[in-house]
């Protein structure tokens, strides 16, 4: 008999192991070791709420503390996926409430939360600690002065509700505060974002102001991130900063006001004092005269997001070249080559740059961005890896040099607006250009491609990104050949999602196993046959292979018809019982 | 049933399609697809998807851009501050209510200006002295949350906003 460890040992052991690749790699050690490894597990990641039920995690895993879990699939997030689809987390909540009653966090990305869930958690979970929603959706002020009411008092510093539907959840979480406690001290919240920048619920977005509590913010020295709804006038803002020099994160209201100097001196001063700020946003409607205001605090920005402000390249640079720690930026393409250049000169600890597209609905571009802004910046800034670009002209030789000046690149997502854009210079399709990128940036694991490509760019993408775990295609390829590049040469693919492509039946047919190695697969626009997802959902009784077809039945169309959407995943929980009536599962002849 | 390579071809004439009117410049783009779309497939699986006359304007699903930043970019010139609170108002004697939007109002000052305008009075309020004068004078009262008529003005414009339901303009010699 082979001497083994105690548990208590192996216990201890495991305590100083917490990525889950790890924890899961121990757990296919031997009986034991899952034994000791499932009750020691604190905390777990469930990227598809759907690959496994409520109850098999909690057999498995019966003391977890924190949960994280994901629901609609990416493109959700451009519309594609129709309302009613799923993801509701409801189910999960009732389970856990009654398994998981010290559960202490809970993070949920694109999934449905009602204000029933969010009441079920403020009622379940005494030891409740942090919540975070992003891009859910489906709940009011109802749920969260219900997480408010029952949960106050125990938000830790991580809290953080940033969602398209966000409403003014820190004014219920104030003033409930300041009901229990009978005094203006915010205690212990630290991150308090107020309101979407976008409310959809107007009325309770203009109702908080700060003169509503005359003394807030209140001494709350914990307040770390504080984002304000665009709502609230500019004018409020250097008393707000007053208030909390402490600040670490600052989204500004809007950003707009006659220019008075009391105020721009009043706001500058109060900028000054802010020594711990690393991370500035907002700036909605912002007036470019009262933009030196926030230069004093420059100089310790590392994050910058810019997205919505309206500005012209000369401002921009002028801030942006303030920012000489800056690693982050996200900005319009106002910003045009010339910023770039400008930030490429001044901001060398850079490692992600966005550039989303001010006018995405023009077809002839309004700014003067192109290619080069986003060759100078890989060439200035050697610690850049992440890049979103959204352009509208492309050339190979600009890939090409991308690729070899940042062999470093982990995420590449290039969005040239107008599908099918070949190389301007050469008029070519653009496959040599991602060929370079994926065979020189071998740490590459997020790659989105655009333009004019043809199944060349796949045979590329297949040879040499073999680090690459999540691939997002449009308007691209020839037909099956390319898919069946990707799905046979990128060993580490987890997710993949196209559009509005060629291609059917073959590849996907030839590369079924390799579908229960990813996360998922989506398709839609494609030319993929219901008779091929009724195969595919037969022989694989480990995937769930998924129709969607707003058109009706797919059985009322001959089998050679190609689906609307397609959503494959690999499932230990089986079918989804869940279902709308556009969406029909393929099952496996029992 | 692969793209036929035309595709690629209409992709460099669709730059010079004729531009649609002025509406909007989204349907342009929405056109330019159907066109590059129905010349290479047979399937009729994504026209209705880039189908021209589909008037879902924000449902758009390319670029990839998220729904908070296309809102955002949309909406310029279109601030957030278009958003509306209307309340009714009487004035007493008067069976025929008027409404009123507060979110027009920038503060009290502002409202009881339109009051005046609106119902050609003299309105008073909690920041006027106590000299009431009988001729063509009256005051304002607001019913707030609780069902209880209060005098307009004690608390702070957006504490009021909070609680207001709707407003009430009476005589003098009632009050």
């Amino acid at each position: 008999m082979a001497y083994s460890f105690p548990e208590e040992v192996l216990e201890h052991v495991f305590s100083f192991i917490h990525t889950d690749k790890d924890r899961n790699a121990i757990s296919l050690v031997c009986k034991s070791w899952y034994e000791v490894e499932r009750w020691s597990r604190r905390r777990i990641f469930i990227g598809n709420c759907y690959a496994v039920s409520p109850g098999i995690v909690i057999r498995r895993f019966p003391e977890l503390r924190s949960v994280a879990l994901k629901g609609k699939p990416h493109f959700a997030d451009f519309n594609l996926v129709p309302d009613g689809w799923g993801g509701n987390v409801y189910p999960w909540i009732a389970a856990m409430a009654m398994a998981y009653p010290m559960l202490e966090e809970l993070r949920l990305k694109r999934m449905v939360v009602t204000d029933e869930s969010l009441e079920l958690i403020s009622r379940s979970f005494k030891n409740f600690k942090v919540l975070v929603l992003s891009s859910c959706e489906g709940f009011s002020t109802d749920g969260l002065a219900a997480i408010a009411a029952n949960c106050s008092g125990r938000f830790s510093e991580e809290s953080r509700i940033s969602s398209f539907d966000l409403l003014s959840f820190a004014t219920f979480f104030l003033s409930n505060q300041t009901k229990r406690y009978n005094r203006f001290e915010l205690k212990p919240a630290c991150e308090v974002d107020i309101g979407s920048p976008i409310s959809l619920i107007p009325d309770f977005a203009h109702h908080w102001c700060p003169s509503t509590f005359p003394a807030w913010p209140p001494r709350c020295p914990s307040l770390r991130t504080l984002r304000l709804n665009r709502a609230v006038p500019l004018d409020r803002l250097p008393n707000l900063l007053r208030r909390a020099p402490q600040l670490v994160e600052l989204g500004t209201g809007a950003y707009s006001a006659e220019h008075r100097p009391e105020v721009f001196s009043s706001l500058a001063g109060a900028f000054s004092n802010c020594k711990e700020l690393k991370s500035l946003s907002g700036f909605w409607d912002v007036v470019p005269d009262y933009l030196p205001a926030v230069y004093p605090a420059c100089s310790g920005i590392t994050s910058l997001n810019l997205s919505y402000a309206t500005i012209q390249s000369p401002d921009l640079i002028k801030l942006v070249t303030q920012c000489q720690n800056l690693q982050r930026l996200w900005v319009l393409d106002y910003i045009e080559d010339s910023g770039l250049d400008a930030l490429a000169a001044s901001c060398k600890d850079l490692q992600e740059l966005r550039v989303f597209p001010s006018e995405p609905y023009d077809m002839e571009g309004n700014v003067a961005l192109t290619e080069q802004g986003l060759v100078s910046v890989s060439e200035g800034c050697p610690k850049l890896h992440s890049v979103l670009y959204f352009c509208r002209q492309m050339t190979n030789a600009a890939l090409v040099s991308i690729a070899k000046n940042r062999p470093n690149m982990t995420r590449f997502r290039l969005c040239i607006i107008e599908p099918r854009t070949r190389d301007y210079q050469t008029l070519e399709p653009l496959d040599v250009g991602f060929g370079a990128i994926v065979e020189h940036c071998k740490e590459l694991h997020r790659l989105s491609l655009s333009g004019l490509l043809t199944d060349r760019v796949f045979e590329y993408i297949g040879t040499h990104a073999k680090k690459l775990e999540m691939l997002s295609v449009a308007f691209a390829g020839d037909g099956d050949l390319g898919l069946h590049h990707v799905l046979s040469g990128c060993k580490s693919l987890r997710k993949l999602e196209i559009r509005d492509c060629p291609f059917g039946d073959k590849a996907l047919l030839a590369n079924a196993a390799k579908l229960e190695t990813m996360r998922s697969l989506w398709m839609s626009s494609c030319s993929v046959s219901f008779g091929a997802c009724k195969l595919l959902g037969q022989k694989m009784p480990r995937l769930n292979v998924e129709v969607m077809d707003e058109r009706g039945r797919p059985d009322s169309r001959p089998e050679s018809c190609s689906v609307e959407k397609l959503y494959i995943y690999r499932s230990v929980a089986g079918p989804r019982s869940d279902m709308p009536r556009f969406v029909w599962t393929m099952k496996t002849p029992s | 049933m692969g793209r036929a390579t035309n595709s690629s071809s209409s992709s460099i004439d669709s730059s010079s399609h004729p531009t649609v009117s002025s509406a909007s410049s989204f349907p342009r783009l929405k056109r330019d697809l159907s066109t590059d779309l129905s010349l290479g497939l047979s399937i009729s699986t994504s026209d209705h998807h880039y189908c021209p006359s589909t008037p879902r304007e924000q449902q758009s699903d390319w670029p990839p851009i998220k729904t908070l930043l296309r809102k955002a970019l949309a909406g310029e010139g279109n601030k957030c501050n278009d958003a509306t609170f209307f309340v009714k108002v009487y004035m007493e004697g008067i069976p025929i209510g008027r409404k009123l939007d507060l979110f027009a109002h920038d503060g009290y000052h502002a409202l009881i200006r339109t009051l005046d305008h609106m119902f050609s009075t003299t309105i008073l309020w909690a920041e006027v002295d106590g000299v009431l004068h009988s001729e063509k004078c009256h005051v304002l009262t607001y019913e707030d949350k609780e069902g209880d008529w209060m005098m307009v003005g004690d608390v702070p414009w957006e504490l009021f906003l909070t609680t207001v339901k709707r407003l009430k303009i009476t005589r003098v010699d009632k009050y």
